[in-house]
C-alpha cells in the first residue's frame, strides 16, 4: 500500500486530506509541522508528501529543503497553501516541491494530482497497492 | 630582542559582549557586522524599554534568521505599542519563517495584541487576515470566539473563513452554531467548508 505523509498544523485540514486519501486506498500518516515530519521520514519511507507552507517550528519550505538534502530516495511533494502569489509558488519549487496547489482543496482535484504524481490513473489501472 | 607590538585586532564576538551594554552601546552592536554581536545586542536590549523602535528597524533589514528570532523574542518581552506594531508588520513579510515567528510571538501578548486585532481581521490582504486568525489560535483572550464568529459571518474570502472555522471547532460554543450553519449556506459548493463546519458543529454538540 502506498504511504502518504500529510503535514499541516491544522487538525481539520489533516483530517480532511486523510479522509480523501484513505478513500483512494492510501495509508496516511500525519505531522503537525516540518520538524515532526522529518521525524516521520526518519522512521520510514513515504511515496508522497502533502505539505502546508505556514507552520510553526519548521515551515513547509524548510521541511522540503531538509528533505531534498537527504541522501535517500526522493518521493514527490505537493505543496498546499492558502497563498496564490507567484513568489510563494517560486519558493515552493525552489524548495523541492513537484506541484503547488491553492486551498481550499477539492477532493477530485487532490485525487487527480496524487494519482498522476504516483504514476497511477483514476480509472482503476494502477490502483494503490 | 625587541618585542614586537601586536597589531590591534577587531574584538571577537565574546569581546563584543564585554563592550558597553548601555543603550547607545547596544544600539551600535545591533548594527555590527558580526551576527553574534547583533544577537547578543538584541538579547540585552530587552532591559531597555526604549529599544523597540531600533529593534523593529533592524528586523526589517536583518538577514540572519537567528538574529531575527532573538529580536522577535525581545520585542515580545518589551511588548509595547511599537513592538506590537513591528510584529504585526512581519505578518506582511515574504519570509515564511519570519511570519511564523511573529505569529508565535503575538500569541504571547493577548492584551497588547487585542487592540489591533479588529484592524488586522479587516485588513485588505486576505493573507494577513489568515495570519491574524492564526494568532487567535493560542491567544488567551475572552473575545477570541466573538472575533472568529464575526470572521465566518462576514469575511468574503473562503480561506480566511476556512482558517477561522478550523479554530471554532476547538474553541467555539453554542453561540457559534447559527453562524456555522450560515457559513455552510454561504459556501455551499466548497467541500472543505462543508467538512470543517460539520466537524465544528459536531464538536460543539459534544461539548
Amino acid at each position: 500500500m502506498k504511504r502518504i505523509l500529510v503535514i499541516d498544523d491544522a487538525a481539520t485540514v489533516r483530517l480532511y486530506h486523510r479522509s480523501i486519501l484513505e478513500e483512494l486506498g492510501f495509508e496516511v500518516s500525519e505531522a503537525v509541522n516540518g520538524l515532526e515530519a522529518l521525524e516521520r521520514v526518519a522512521e520510514g519511507d513515504f511515496d508522497l508528501y502533502l505539505v502546508d507552507i505556514n507552520m510553526p517550528k519548521l515551515d513547509g519550505y524548510g521541511f522540503l529543503r531538509e528533505l531534498r538534502g537527504k541522501d535517500m530516495p526522493q518521493a514527490p511533494a505537493i505543496m498546499v497553501s492558502t497563498e496564490a502569489g507567484a513568489n510563494d509558488q517560486k519558493l515552493a519549487f525552489l524548495s523541492g516541491a513537484n506541484l503547488y496547489i491553492v486551498k481550499p482543496v477539492r477532493p477530485e482535484r487532490l485525487a487527480s494530482h496524487v494519482l498522476t504524481l504516483l504514476g497511477m490513473t483514476s480509472n482503476g489501472r494502477g490502483a494503490p497497492s | 630582542m625587541a618585542l614586537k607590538k601586536p597589531a590591534p585586532t577587531a574584538p571577537s564576538s565574546d569581546d563584543e559582549r564585554r563592550l558597553a551594554r548601555d543603550l547607545p552601546g547596544l544600539l551600535s552592536a545591533l548594527a555590527a557586522a558580526d551576527p553574534l554581536a547583533r544577537r547578543w545586542a538584541a538579547r540585552d536590549l530587552a532591559a531597555h524599554p526604549n529599544a523597540s523602535r531600533a529593534l523593529v528597524d533592524r528586523l526589517r533589514i536583518e538577514t540572519e534568521p537567528s538574529v531575527s528570532q532573538v529580536i522577535l523574542t525581545t520585542l515580545t518581552r518589551l511588548g509595547d505599542e511599537i513592538a506590537v506594531a513591528g510584529l504585526t508588520e512581519c505578518l506582511r513579510s515574504e519570509d515564511a519563517m519570519l511570519r511564523n515567528a511573529a505569529i508565535e510571538a503575538m500569541k504571547q501578548l493577548p492584551d497588547e495584541v487585542a487592540p489591533v486585532m479588529e484592524q488586522l481581521l479587516k485588513d485588505d490582504d486576505p493573507d494577513v487576515r489568515i495570519f491574524a486568525v492564526d494568532v487567535l489560535e493560542s491567544l488567551r483572550h475572552p473575545r477570541v470566539e466573538e472575533w472568529l464568529i464575526r470572521v465566518i459571518a462576514e469575511d468574503p474570502h473562503v480561506n480566511v473563513c476556512a482558517t477561522a472555522v478550523d479554530l471554532l471547532g476547538e474553541v467555539g460554543s453554542e453561540r457559534a452554531v447559527p453562524t456555522l450553519h450560515a457559513l455552510k449556506a454561504r459556501f455551499v459548493d466548497e467541500p472543505y467548508i462543508q467538512f470543517a463546519a460539520d466537524l465544528a458543529l459536531k464538536r460543539i454538540a459534544q461539548g
